[in-house]
């Protein structure tokens, strides 16, 4: 028997601000959710199934969210989940929803994700005193900047590309009322004025800390059929993983990226990811994860990632826009990230990402990461159902 | 086999967290000696009050007191409390369902002893003396055997309310590292290197896990690695870190010890940050007191050749 088509009918997500200091975390999450019911115009009772995620427990010293938010999320009487994945955490509880739909376990699952950092202390959580190890010496950047280093070396790229990155970022999250970070007076100039932190990375080529929720209904075809607004169709999804460290891991273009995309890309028929994808929304947390993931993602060869950056090509209006949402380097709820990617994904085929918009979008690929290059999910998503 | 070191490991955060309109009032209630419960969809009064009713998710603010007084649903005793819990002196825990409520509040009874206990006895509030928003507010509840209080008629409006609380967090842990990176530590103090070798693909792993994490067998080759090694890439640290006692700024760099099939990291010294660069020969400078390097610092020797460390970054 062939897999129940997978189609996205709500998406809501709150707007992301440093600090929601007038909710309680509950409160946050199901803004979200009500966000998206809404989109769905569905209520709780037509939910059958409820699966969350969450950054890693030490974040924000919430150890079971699944039993906290029950109530608030229309969970009580029906099945409940935690999906636990790190960074990548938004993406693979969003792909493990969709399975219970594709499997035919469920016809209507709501997926949610979120993180307070205002509340949480994601480097406290990341530098737990260990002992008898050595302490990471270089906080969460130091710990990627190296690989940002190996990634130029190998390509030759310009150290000019990560600000390529962060001011189209930042200039695209102007267009999105949700972002967190909105710089109106955002300039190429301020960005490469901006301080050196962990060399080769620059403050302005980070991510922000953000409060903020993501969530998103998954239907079978029977509830895509009822759905008010035009669907999104999952046309494949996969999740890697390989260990933090190992000899051979490749840090600048992780085995389990490639592996796991290639998986989407088999399911969903494609063959020239960077002809026949239109748009899109990866984790980017620092600016020079752009060229690498294109890389490793296969919408360029290795080495010339860099070249689609400068060239224009992911910037919105280019051949292949790239984070159109402002992505991670606007907007950080780590816990709600890469939930946020895949919904950006799926807006964008539903034709409602508003502003940012990719004309004619019709096929989008969201991305997440986590951990050290450790775990991988991704989606693509179509405006056509899936032909198969 | 040499001795598997342990030591304690005390995981300790303060997380705040913001409280909402409903846990908002009623911990401001508590400090203004006011128990509140939530009326919900079906009538009920939940004490504690929650947020969404449990029954039809919808929101509720509906907020009504409860009396000080109530009525013991269910008890264990503690013989041994523990840091951090509300009494110091044995007591129970008990489930208490206040007057007016339709729900039972977790907290304490301060009894003599398990036999004064019993399910259906009647209990009061005793308050802290020094209130501030918190469910300690509520010292404990003491047994009572007067008639039940009146509730007040507080309706959860307060001037001056709380609006947020700190949660501290606390675990204590005997942390091991196990015997491969306790043999990797002992060797550390003898100011030599020891990685191990996998027995399937022969990678030498340094720090050695104890198994080879792409095979997934088990490693006990030793093999002697070091002391000097190659930088493969590295970064610039220009801002400080709360935990480390380093000046900005330095070089954090990733090491292949010579004989090792990945790097570890440390900090490169004995030259100008600027100076440092991918191929850099190393080797440590160890720490008076032994374990890790303290840092390492530049050999002399020339630059390895980037083909040479290429798959090491």
């Amino acid at each position: 028997m062939s897999k129940e088509p997978v189609a996205v009918v709500g998406i809501g997500q709150t707007k992301h601000v440093a600090a929601r200091r007038d909710v309680s975390i509950a409160g946050l999450v199901r803004e979200a959710a009500r966000s998206a019911l809404a989109d769905a115009e569905l209520t709780w009772a037509d939910i059958d199934a409820v699966v969350i995620g969450k950054a890693p427990d030490f974040f924000e010293g919430v150890m079971m969210p699944e039993l906290y938010l029950a109530d608030a999320l229309g969970a009580v009487g029906k099945p409940m989940l935690r999906v636990h994945t790190a960074g990548s955490v938004g993406g693979s509880t969003a792909l493990v929803a969709s399975n219970l739909i594709a499997g035919r376990v469920h016809g209507t699952v709501l997926t949610l994700a979120f993180e307070k950092q205002s509340e949480s202390n994601a480097m406290w959580g990341l530098s737990l005193p260990v002992p008898f190890q050595q302490p990471l010496l270089a906080g969460a950047g130091g710990f990627f900047a190296p690989h940002v280093r190996a990634y130029m070396r190998r390509t030759g790229a310009p150290d000019t590309v990560g600000s390529l990155v962060a001011y189209k970022d930042r200039r695209n999250a102007l267009k999105n009322p949700y972002a967190h970070l909105h710089e109106h007076d955002i300039t190429l100039e301020k960005v490469q004025a901006s301080p050196m932190l962990w060399d080769p990375i620059r403050y302005s080529e980070t991510c922000p800390s953000s409060d903020g929720a993501c969530a998103m209904v998954l239907t079978d075809r029977a509830g895509a059929a009822r759905s008010p607004r035009p669907p999104a169709w999952m046309h494949g999804g996969a999740m890697r993983t390989e260990p933090t460290m190992f000899a051979g891991k490749d840090f600048v273009s992780p085995q389990a990226g490639k592996d796991c995309a290639a998986d989407v890309y088999r399911q969903a028929g494609i063959a020239d990811p960077r002809r026949e994808i239109d748009a899109v929304e990866m984790y980017v947390p620092f600016s020079w994860y752009e060229p690498m993931w294109l890389e490793n993602l296969g919408f360029a060869d290795e080495g010339e990632g860099w070249k689609l950056t400068e060239s224009g090509v992911t910037e919105l209006d280019g051949d292949l826009p790239v984070n159109m949402s402002g992505g991670v380097l606007s907007t950080n709820p780590i816990g709600a990230s890469g939930m946020i990617r895949f919904a950006e994904a799926a807006l964008q085929v539903r034709g409602q990402a508003g502003e940012h918009q990719v004309d004619g979008a019709r096929r989008a690929l969201g991305h997440a990461y986590g951990g050290g290059s450790q775990f991988f999910s991704m989606w693509l998503v179509g405006a056509a159902p899936p032909s198969s | 086999m040499p001795e598997v070191l342990k030591a304690p490991l005390v995981v300790e955060f303060p997380f705040t967290r913001s409280l909402g309109p409903v846990q908002s009032a009623f911990l401001t209630g508590l400090r203004e000696r006011v128990v509140l419960g939530v009326r919900t969809g079906d009538g009920r009064t939940l004490v504690p009050p929650v947020e969404y009713d449990p029954v039809t998710s919808e929101d509720l603010h509906d907020l009504v007191e409860v009396a000080p007084t109530g009525t013991v649903t269910t008890w264990a005793w503690n013989h041994e409390p523990r840091r951090g819990q509300p009494l110091d002196t044995p007591f129970a825990w008990v489930l208490v369902r206040l007057d007016g409520a339709d729900t039972a509040l977790l907290h304490v009874l301060d009894a003599p002893g398990p036999d004064a206990v019993r399910t259906g006895m009647r209990v009061r509030v005793r308050w802290a003396a020094q209130r501030s928003g918190a469910v300690t507010d509520i010292a404990c509840f003491e047994p009572y055997d007067g008639p039940p209080a009146e509730p007040g008629t507080h309706d959860g409006r307060f001037e001056d309310l709380v609006t947020g609380i700190v949660a501290p967090a606390r675990l204590d842990y005997t942390y091991s590292p196990g015997r491969a990176q306790s043999g990797y530590l002992h060797a550390l103090a003898e100011r030599r290197a020891v990685g191990e070798r996998c027995p399937s693909c022969r990678k030498v792993y340094v720090p050695p896990r104890g198994a080879c994490p792409t095979c997934g067998v088990a490693t006990t080759e030793q093999v002697e690695v070091g002391p000097r090694g190659t930088v493969t890439t590295y970064c610039i640290v220009n801002i400080k870190a709360k935990n480390l006692d380093i000046e900005v700024p330095y070089v954090y760099a990733h090491i292949a010890l010579d004989g090792a099939d990945l790097a570890l990291h440390g900090r490169i010294g004995g030259i100008p940050y600027d100076q440092v660069r991918m191929g850099l020969r190393v080797e440590p400078v160890w720490s008076p007191g032994g374990g890790h390097p303290d840092h390492y610092r530049p050999t002399g020797e020339p630059d390895a050749d980037y083909e040479t460390y290429k798959e090491l970054l």
